[in-house]
Protein backbone atom coordinates (compact mmCIF):
# COMPACT_ATOMS: atom_id res chain seq x y z
CA UNK A 1 0.00 0.00 0.00
CA UNK A 2 0.72 3.59 -0.71
CA UNK A 3 1.94 5.57 2.24
CA UNK A 4 -0.21 8.69 2.91
CA UNK A 5 1.40 11.72 1.66
CA UNK A 6 2.15 14.37 4.26
CA UNK A 7 1.23 17.89 3.12
CA UNK A 8 5.06 19.57 4.71
CA UNK A 9 7.21 17.18 2.82
CA UNK A 10 5.44 17.56 -0.91
CA UNK A 11 5.94 21.25 0.16
CA UNK A 12 2.69 22.62 1.34
CA UNK A 13 1.44 24.51 4.40
CA UNK A 14 -1.79 24.67 5.77
CA UNK A 15 -2.67 27.89 7.06
CA UNK A 16 -4.60 27.18 10.85
CA UNK A 17 -6.32 30.14 10.84
CA UNK A 18 -8.51 29.37 7.60
CA UNK A 19 -6.98 26.01 6.48
CA UNK A 20 -6.04 27.19 2.90
CA UNK A 21 -3.07 25.21 1.14
CA UNK A 22 -0.37 27.34 0.41
CA UNK A 23 2.53 26.34 -1.40
CA UNK A 24 5.63 26.80 0.73
CA UNK A 25 7.81 29.98 0.69
CA UNK A 26 11.49 30.30 1.09
CA UNK A 27 10.79 31.29 3.78
CA UNK A 28 10.50 30.48 7.46
CA UNK A 29 6.97 32.08 7.74
CA UNK A 30 4.63 33.86 5.51
CA UNK A 31 1.32 35.57 5.37
CA UNK A 32 -1.75 33.60 4.35
CA UNK A 33 -3.05 35.25 0.92
CA UNK A 34 -6.68 34.02 1.75
CA UNK A 35 -6.92 35.14 5.62
CA UNK A 36 -3.69 37.21 6.21
CA UNK A 37 -2.50 35.24 8.93
CA UNK A 38 0.93 34.92 9.72
CA UNK A 39 1.73 31.06 8.97
CA UNK A 40 4.21 28.38 9.59
CA UNK A 41 5.08 24.58 8.37
CA UNK A 42 4.20 23.74 12.27
CA UNK A 43 3.27 25.85 14.45
CA UNK A 44 6.39 27.98 16.06
CA UNK A 45 7.91 26.52 18.85
CA UNK A 46 5.01 24.65 19.74
CA UNK A 47 7.04 22.49 21.91
CA UNK A 48 8.39 24.67 24.02
CA UNK A 49 5.51 26.92 24.78
CA UNK A 50 3.28 24.05 25.50
CA UNK A 51 5.98 23.20 28.05
CA UNK A 52 6.46 26.29 29.62
CA UNK A 53 2.45 26.83 29.73
CA UNK A 54 2.31 23.26 31.37
CA UNK A 55 5.02 24.45 33.75
CA UNK A 56 3.65 27.29 34.27
CA UNK A 57 -0.03 25.73 34.95
CA UNK A 58 0.79 22.48 37.02
CA UNK A 59 2.93 24.99 39.72
CA UNK A 60 -0.71 27.67 39.87
CA UNK A 61 -2.33 24.33 40.32
CA UNK A 62 -0.86 24.13 43.97
CA UNK A 63 -1.95 28.13 45.19
CA UNK A 64 -5.11 27.10 43.68
CA UNK A 65 -5.75 23.89 45.81
CA UNK A 66 -4.19 24.95 48.87
CA UNK A 67 -5.71 28.43 49.24
CA UNK A 68 -9.77 29.03 49.66
CA UNK A 69 -11.62 29.70 46.46
CA UNK A 70 -14.64 30.50 48.74
CA UNK A 71 -16.10 31.30 52.33
CA UNK A 72 -19.80 30.97 52.78
CA UNK A 73 -20.85 33.14 55.92
CA UNK A 74 -23.97 32.37 57.80
CA UNK A 75 -24.59 34.32 60.65
CA UNK A 76 -21.42 35.65 61.37
CA UNK A 77 -19.40 32.62 61.00
CA UNK A 78 -18.16 30.12 58.26
CA UNK A 79 -14.79 29.22 57.49
CA UNK A 80 -12.95 29.30 53.92
CA UNK A 81 -12.93 26.12 51.93
CA UNK A 82 -10.59 24.82 49.17
CA UNK A 83 -11.88 23.67 45.97
CA UNK A 84 -11.61 19.94 47.53
CA UNK A 85 -13.77 21.31 50.50
CA UNK A 86 -16.23 22.55 48.64
CA UNK A 87 -16.82 19.17 46.99
CA UNK A 88 -16.39 17.08 50.11
CA UNK A 89 -18.83 19.69 51.71
CA UNK A 90 -21.57 18.79 48.85
CA UNK A 91 -20.77 14.94 49.36
CA UNK A 92 -21.09 14.88 52.94
CA UNK A 93 -24.51 17.09 52.37
CA UNK A 94 -25.76 13.82 50.25
CA UNK A 95 -25.46 15.66 46.95
CA UNK A 96 -23.60 13.07 45.71
CA UNK A 97 -24.46 14.38 42.00
CA UNK A 98 -23.53 17.74 42.31
CA UNK A 99 -20.12 16.94 44.46
CA UNK A 100 -19.05 14.44 41.74
CA UNK A 101 -19.62 17.22 38.89
CA UNK A 102 -17.91 19.88 40.79
CA UNK A 103 -14.75 16.97 41.34
CA UNK A 104 -14.45 16.34 37.75
CA UNK A 105 -14.76 19.76 36.85
CA UNK A 106 -12.29 21.65 38.84
CA UNK A 107 -9.94 18.77 40.00
CA UNK A 108 -9.91 15.78 37.74
CA UNK A 109 -10.10 17.74 34.48
CA UNK A 110 -7.31 20.05 35.21
CA UNK A 111 -4.81 17.55 36.58
CA UNK A 112 -5.66 15.19 33.45
CA UNK A 113 -5.19 18.20 31.30
CA UNK A 114 -1.78 18.78 32.47
CA UNK A 115 -0.85 14.97 32.51
CA UNK A 116 -2.16 14.41 29.01
CA UNK A 117 -0.13 17.97 28.05
CA UNK A 118 2.86 16.33 29.56
CA UNK A 119 2.26 12.70 27.58
CA UNK A 120 2.03 14.49 24.01
CA UNK A 121 4.64 16.58 24.59
CA UNK A 122 7.27 13.49 25.64
CA UNK A 123 5.20 11.27 23.05
CA UNK A 124 7.12 13.94 20.45
CA UNK A 125 9.95 14.83 21.95
CA UNK A 126 11.34 11.23 23.32
CA UNK A 127 10.06 9.64 20.20
CA UNK A 128 7.41 7.02 22.02
CA UNK A 129 6.25 4.19 20.44
CA UNK A 130 2.79 5.14 20.21
CA UNK A 131 0.18 5.09 18.17
CA UNK A 132 -0.47 8.29 16.87
CA UNK A 133 -4.14 7.84 17.07
CA UNK A 134 -3.98 6.97 20.54
CA UNK A 135 -1.69 10.21 21.20
CA UNK A 136 -4.65 12.56 18.71
CA UNK A 137 -7.06 10.63 21.39
CA UNK A 138 -5.61 12.11 24.23
CA UNK A 139 -5.42 15.65 22.07
CA UNK A 140 -8.73 15.47 21.77
CA UNK A 141 -9.94 14.87 25.00
CA UNK A 142 -7.93 17.42 26.88
CA UNK A 143 -8.71 19.85 24.13
CA UNK A 144 -12.53 19.45 24.45
CA UNK A 145 -12.45 19.12 28.31
CA UNK A 146 -10.69 21.62 29.39
CA UNK A 147 -13.44 24.81 29.29
CA UNK A 148 -15.36 23.17 31.80
CA UNK A 149 -12.89 23.76 34.56
CA UNK A 150 -14.13 27.17 34.70
CA UNK A 151 -17.18 25.92 36.33
CA UNK A 152 -16.19 27.02 39.83
CA UNK A 153 -15.50 30.05 39.02
CA UNK A 154 -18.95 31.11 37.50
CA UNK A 155 -20.66 29.21 40.40
CA UNK A 156 -18.58 31.88 42.46
CA UNK A 157 -19.18 34.54 40.32
CA UNK A 158 -22.97 33.92 40.61
CA UNK A 159 -22.95 32.96 45.07
CA UNK A 160 -21.43 36.18 45.31
CA UNK A 161 -24.05 38.66 44.38
CA UNK A 162 -26.54 36.20 44.84
CA UNK A 163 -25.81 35.54 48.78
CA UNK A 164 -25.01 39.08 49.60
CA UNK A 165 -26.83 40.05 52.76
CA UNK A 166 -24.46 41.92 55.33
CA UNK A 167 -24.42 39.87 58.88
CA UNK A 168 -26.60 37.30 57.73
CA UNK A 169 -24.95 35.04 54.93
CA UNK A 170 -22.48 36.47 52.60
CA UNK A 171 -20.34 34.41 50.06
CA UNK A 172 -16.73 36.04 49.24
CA UNK A 173 -14.48 35.15 46.82
CA UNK A 174 -10.98 33.70 48.09
CA UNK A 175 -7.52 34.07 46.74
CA UNK A 176 -7.62 30.35 45.37
CA UNK A 177 -9.70 31.23 42.75
CA UNK A 178 -7.47 33.94 41.21
CA UNK A 179 -4.81 31.17 40.94
CA UNK A 180 -7.43 28.47 39.88
CA UNK A 181 -8.59 31.07 37.11
CA UNK A 182 -4.81 31.73 35.38
CA UNK A 183 -4.07 27.76 35.56
CA UNK A 184 -7.37 27.31 33.24
CA UNK A 185 -6.79 29.95 31.09
CA UNK A 186 -2.74 28.82 31.15
CA UNK A 187 -3.89 25.06 30.01
CA UNK A 188 -6.41 26.44 27.50
CA UNK A 189 -3.48 28.31 25.55
CA UNK A 190 -1.13 25.29 25.99
CA UNK A 191 -3.55 22.82 24.24
CA UNK A 192 -3.94 25.99 21.65
CA UNK A 193 0.11 25.78 21.76
CA UNK A 194 0.25 22.66 20.72
CA UNK A 195 0.51 21.11 17.16
CA UNK A 196 -1.06 17.76 16.70
CA UNK A 197 1.11 17.22 13.15
CA UNK A 198 3.96 16.95 15.03
CA UNK A 199 2.80 13.74 16.44
CA UNK A 200 2.06 12.53 13.41
CA UNK A 201 5.47 13.36 11.68
CA UNK A 202 7.67 11.38 14.57
CA UNK A 203 5.36 8.51 13.32
CA UNK A 204 6.05 9.12 9.92
CA UNK A 205 10.05 9.30 10.71
CA UNK A 206 9.70 6.05 12.41
CA UNK A 207 7.68 4.07 9.70
CA UNK A 208 10.02 5.68 7.16
CA UNK A 209 13.42 4.61 8.89
CA UNK A 210 11.89 0.78 9.85
CA UNK A 211 10.77 0.27 6.26
CA UNK A 212 14.25 1.66 5.17
CA UNK A 213 15.99 -1.15 7.24
CA UNK A 214 13.45 -4.21 7.11
CA UNK A 215 13.99 -3.92 2.68
CA UNK A 216 15.77 -1.46 0.77
CA UNK A 217 14.21 -2.39 -2.83
CA UNK A 218 10.78 -4.26 -1.70
CA UNK A 219 9.01 -1.03 -0.88
CA UNK A 220 9.69 1.95 -3.00
CA UNK A 221 7.34 4.33 -3.47
CA UNK A 222 5.92 4.54 -6.47
CA UNK A 223 4.42 8.09 -7.03
CA UNK B 1 4.60 48.07 6.20
CA UNK B 2 2.11 44.79 6.68
CA UNK B 3 0.47 45.96 3.43
CA UNK B 4 4.21 45.57 1.87
CA UNK B 5 5.33 42.35 3.21
CA UNK B 6 1.86 41.17 2.46
CA UNK B 7 2.18 41.96 -1.39
CA UNK B 8 6.31 40.49 -1.41
CA UNK B 9 4.38 36.86 0.16
CA UNK B 10 2.17 37.01 -2.80
CA UNK B 11 4.62 35.62 -4.97
CA UNK B 12 5.96 33.04 -3.01
CA UNK B 13 3.32 31.57 -1.03
CA UNK B 14 0.64 31.07 -3.72
CA UNK B 15 -2.60 29.09 -2.79
CA UNK B 16 -1.94 25.44 -4.50
CA UNK B 17 -4.66 26.01 -6.91
CA UNK B 18 -5.31 24.73 -10.54
CA UNK B 19 -1.95 25.38 -12.03
CA UNK B 20 0.87 23.01 -11.54
CA UNK B 21 1.83 19.49 -11.36
CA UNK B 22 0.17 18.96 -8.40
CA UNK B 23 -3.12 20.37 -8.68
CA UNK B 24 -4.80 17.07 -7.34
CA UNK B 25 -4.17 17.95 -3.88
CA UNK B 26 -6.81 20.32 -2.29
CA UNK B 27 -6.18 20.65 1.20
CA UNK B 28 -4.44 19.05 3.77
CA UNK B 29 -5.98 17.68 7.36
CA UNK B 30 -5.10 20.78 10.13
CA UNK B 31 -4.52 17.96 12.35
CA UNK B 32 -2.35 15.20 10.70
CA UNK B 33 -1.17 17.08 7.71
CA UNK B 34 -2.55 14.27 5.35
CA UNK B 35 -2.58 15.87 1.70
CA UNK B 36 -6.21 15.24 0.27
CA UNK B 37 -7.90 15.63 -2.75
CA UNK B 38 -11.07 16.76 -1.77
CA UNK B 39 -11.66 19.96 -0.63
CA UNK B 40 -15.26 20.29 -0.16
CA UNK B 41 -18.03 17.59 1.39
CA UNK B 42 -21.56 17.36 -0.49
CA UNK B 43 -23.96 19.48 0.95
CA UNK B 44 -25.51 18.28 4.12
CA UNK B 45 -22.11 15.59 5.25
CA UNK B 46 -19.05 16.23 6.98
CA UNK B 47 -15.80 16.10 5.63
CA UNK B 48 -13.64 13.59 7.89
CA UNK B 49 -9.87 12.83 7.37
CA UNK B 50 -9.70 9.37 6.65
CA UNK B 51 -6.49 8.89 8.93
CA UNK B 52 -7.00 10.91 11.82
CA UNK B 53 -10.69 11.24 11.97
CA UNK B 54 -10.63 15.12 12.64
CA UNK B 55 -13.72 16.55 11.16
CA UNK B 56 -11.79 19.70 8.43
CA UNK B 57 -15.53 20.60 7.53
CA UNK B 58 -19.08 20.43 7.60
CA UNK B 59 -21.04 21.78 5.04
CA UNK B 60 -24.19 22.09 6.37
CA UNK B 61 -27.42 23.30 3.66
CA UNK B 62 -28.30 26.71 3.68
CA UNK B 63 -25.40 27.44 5.99
CA UNK B 64 -24.96 30.86 5.95
CA UNK B 65 -28.65 32.08 5.92
CA UNK B 66 -29.46 29.52 9.06
CA UNK B 67 -26.09 31.01 11.06
CA UNK B 68 -26.86 34.68 9.91
CA UNK B 69 -30.69 33.72 11.28
CA UNK B 70 -29.62 32.31 14.78
CA UNK B 71 -26.77 34.41 15.29
CA UNK B 72 -30.00 38.16 14.82
CA UNK B 73 -31.84 35.32 17.42
CA UNK B 74 -28.73 35.19 19.91
CA UNK B 75 -28.33 38.79 20.09
CA UNK B 76 -32.09 39.73 20.42
CA UNK B 77 -32.23 37.04 23.37
CA UNK B 78 -29.00 38.43 24.31
CA UNK B 79 -31.16 41.94 25.60
CA UNK B 80 -33.52 40.34 27.86
CA UNK B 81 -31.10 38.09 29.25
CA UNK B 82 -28.78 41.13 30.50
CA UNK B 83 -31.27 42.64 31.99
CA UNK B 84 -33.66 40.13 33.75
CA UNK B 85 -32.71 38.47 37.08
CA UNK B 86 -31.32 35.00 36.19
CA UNK B 87 -32.08 33.47 39.94
CA UNK B 88 -32.94 34.77 43.04
CA UNK B 89 -32.16 33.80 46.49
CA UNK B 90 -34.49 34.74 49.42
CA UNK B 91 -33.47 34.39 53.52
CA UNK B 92 -35.91 35.26 56.21
CA UNK B 93 -36.97 38.67 55.05
CA UNK B 94 -33.89 39.46 52.83
CA UNK B 95 -33.48 38.84 48.61
CA UNK B 96 -31.21 39.61 46.28
CA UNK B 97 -31.20 38.80 42.33
CA UNK B 98 -28.54 37.74 40.42
CA UNK B 99 -28.45 38.92 36.55
CA UNK B 100 -25.75 38.29 34.30
CA UNK B 101 -23.33 41.25 35.19
CA UNK B 102 -24.08 41.62 38.79
CA UNK B 103 -21.78 39.22 39.37
CA UNK B 104 -18.95 40.64 37.61
CA UNK B 105 -19.33 43.90 39.50
CA UNK B 106 -19.62 42.08 42.93
CA UNK B 107 -15.73 40.25 42.13
CA UNK B 108 -14.80 43.81 40.87
CA UNK B 109 -15.13 45.60 44.27
CA UNK B 110 -14.00 43.46 45.91
CA UNK B 111 -10.93 43.82 43.81
CA UNK B 112 -10.93 40.60 42.24
CA UNK B 113 -10.19 41.98 38.83
CA UNK B 114 -8.62 39.30 36.92
CA UNK B 115 -11.53 36.68 37.72
CA UNK B 116 -14.30 39.26 37.46
CA UNK B 117 -12.40 40.43 33.75
CA UNK B 118 -12.22 36.72 32.69
CA UNK B 119 -15.97 35.76 34.14
CA UNK B 120 -17.20 38.88 31.86
CA UNK B 121 -14.92 37.95 28.72
CA UNK B 122 -15.75 34.34 28.96
CA UNK B 123 -19.98 34.76 29.87
CA UNK B 124 -20.92 38.19 28.06
CA UNK B 125 -18.27 39.55 25.47
CA UNK B 126 -16.85 36.26 23.52
CA UNK B 127 -20.90 34.56 23.20
CA UNK B 128 -21.82 38.53 22.29
CA UNK B 129 -18.85 39.01 20.17
CA UNK B 130 -19.37 35.50 18.47
CA UNK B 131 -22.67 36.57 17.26
CA UNK B 132 -22.02 40.22 15.90
CA UNK B 133 -18.93 38.48 14.29
CA UNK B 134 -21.21 35.31 12.51
CA UNK B 135 -24.14 38.02 11.82
CA UNK B 136 -21.58 40.69 10.18
CA UNK B 137 -19.44 37.75 8.59
CA UNK B 138 -22.67 36.38 7.01
CA UNK B 139 -23.97 40.05 5.90
CA UNK B 140 -20.77 40.88 4.99
CA UNK B 141 -19.56 37.77 2.61
CA UNK B 142 -22.45 39.03 0.16
CA UNK B 143 -20.02 41.45 -1.34
CA UNK B 144 -17.09 41.29 -3.04
CA UNK B 145 -15.48 44.74 -1.51
CA UNK B 146 -15.72 43.51 1.76
CA UNK B 147 -13.59 40.53 1.52
CA UNK B 148 -11.01 41.96 3.55
CA UNK B 149 -13.29 43.15 6.85
CA UNK B 150 -15.00 39.84 6.42
CA UNK B 151 -11.31 37.85 6.50
CA UNK B 152 -10.54 39.87 9.67
CA UNK B 153 -13.74 38.88 11.15
CA UNK B 154 -13.38 35.17 10.26
CA UNK B 155 -9.64 35.19 11.96
CA UNK B 156 -11.20 36.97 15.36
CA UNK B 157 -14.14 34.27 15.30
CA UNK B 158 -11.95 31.63 14.91
CA UNK B 159 -9.73 32.79 18.03
CA UNK B 160 -12.90 33.62 19.92
CA UNK B 161 -14.95 30.47 19.60
CA UNK B 162 -13.24 28.73 22.41
CA UNK B 163 -13.84 31.58 25.20
CA UNK B 164 -17.66 31.62 24.66
CA UNK B 165 -18.88 29.58 27.62
CA UNK B 166 -22.39 29.80 27.73
CA UNK B 167 -22.95 26.25 28.36
CA UNK B 168 -20.56 26.00 30.98
CA UNK B 169 -22.05 28.93 32.79
CA UNK B 170 -25.62 27.08 32.94
CA UNK B 171 -24.03 24.34 34.50
CA UNK B 172 -22.22 27.23 37.57
CA UNK B 173 -26.08 28.50 37.69
CA UNK B 174 -27.65 24.78 38.16
CA UNK B 175 -24.75 23.99 40.85
CA UNK B 176 -25.10 27.14 42.63
CA UNK B 177 -28.95 26.69 42.76
CA UNK B 178 -28.50 23.26 44.60
CA UNK B 179 -25.66 24.26 46.76
CA UNK B 180 -27.61 27.26 48.44
CA UNK B 181 -30.95 25.53 48.66
CA UNK B 182 -30.16 24.13 51.97
CA UNK B 183 -29.25 27.66 53.26
CA UNK B 184 -32.10 29.87 51.82
CA UNK B 185 -34.85 29.33 49.05
CA UNK B 186 -33.91 29.43 45.33
CA UNK B 187 -35.88 30.24 42.38
CA UNK B 188 -35.90 30.89 39.11
CA UNK B 189 -36.51 34.00 37.52
CA UNK B 190 -37.37 34.38 33.88
CA UNK B 191 -34.07 35.68 33.00
CA UNK B 192 -32.48 32.43 33.05
CA UNK B 193 -35.19 31.26 30.64
CA UNK B 194 -33.82 33.61 28.29
CA UNK B 195 -30.21 32.52 29.37
CA UNK B 196 -31.08 29.05 28.22
CA UNK B 197 -32.82 30.13 24.94
CA UNK B 198 -29.34 31.75 23.81
CA UNK B 199 -27.27 28.85 25.02
CA UNK B 200 -28.86 26.76 22.48
CA UNK B 201 -29.06 29.28 19.74
CA UNK B 202 -25.18 29.74 20.28
CA UNK B 203 -24.93 26.15 19.98
CA UNK B 204 -26.65 26.07 16.95
CA UNK B 205 -24.90 28.83 15.32
CA UNK B 206 -21.57 27.28 15.91
CA UNK B 207 -22.79 23.86 14.25
CA UNK B 208 -24.49 25.94 11.26
CA UNK B 209 -21.86 27.92 10.67
CA UNK B 210 -18.98 26.81 8.47
CA UNK B 211 -16.18 28.92 7.23
CA UNK B 212 -15.31 26.55 4.27
CA UNK B 213 -18.68 27.72 2.62
CA UNK B 214 -17.84 31.39 3.81
CA UNK B 215 -14.54 31.35 1.88
CA UNK B 216 -16.42 29.78 -1.28
CA UNK B 217 -18.68 32.43 -1.12
CA UNK B 218 -16.33 35.36 -0.97
CA UNK B 219 -14.49 33.75 -3.96
CA UNK B 220 -17.75 33.47 -5.82
CA UNK B 221 -18.38 37.26 -5.43
CA UNK B 222 -14.88 37.97 -6.20
CA UNK B 223 -14.83 36.24 -9.25
CA UNK B 224 -18.32 37.62 -10.53
CA UNK B 225 -16.91 41.30 -9.82
CA UNK B 226 -13.50 40.78 -11.61
CA UNK B 227 -15.56 39.57 -14.44
CA UNK B 228 -17.87 42.56 -14.46
CA UNK B 229 -14.95 45.43 -14.02
CA UNK B 230 -11.74 44.17 -14.94
CA UNK B 231 -8.24 45.75 -14.27
CA UNK B 232 -9.56 45.16 -10.10
CA UNK B 233 -5.85 45.12 -8.14
CA UNK B 234 -7.05 41.47 -6.83
CA UNK B 235 -4.59 39.51 -6.03
CA UNK B 236 -5.77 36.12 -6.07
CA UNK B 237 -7.98 34.42 -9.30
Amino acid sequence: MKRPVRALSSGFWTCLGCRQLVRAPQADSCLCPRCGARMHGRVDGSIMLTWALTITGALLLIPANILPVMTVIYLGSGDPSTIIGGAMELYHAGLWGIALIVFVASIAVPVMKLVGLVMLCLMVQRRWDVSPRQAMRIYRVVNAIGRWSLLDLFMISILVALVDMGAIAEVAAGAGSTAFATVVVVTMFAVRAFDPRLVWDVYEEKVSAREAQVDENLHRENG
Amino acid sequence: MGQQSRQDTYSAAMPAGPEGSSARWQRACHQCDLLLTRAHAPIGQRLICPRCGATLHRNMERSVAHTAALSLTGLLLFIPTATLPLLEFSLFSFGAENTLMNGVQSLFAEGYYWLASLVLFCSVLAPVGKFLLLAFICWGSAWASMAKPVARALRWYHHLQEWGMLDVYMLGILVALVKMSDLGKMSVEPGLYCFVAMMVVSSAATVSFDAETVWARLARRAAAGNKGASGQPEGMS
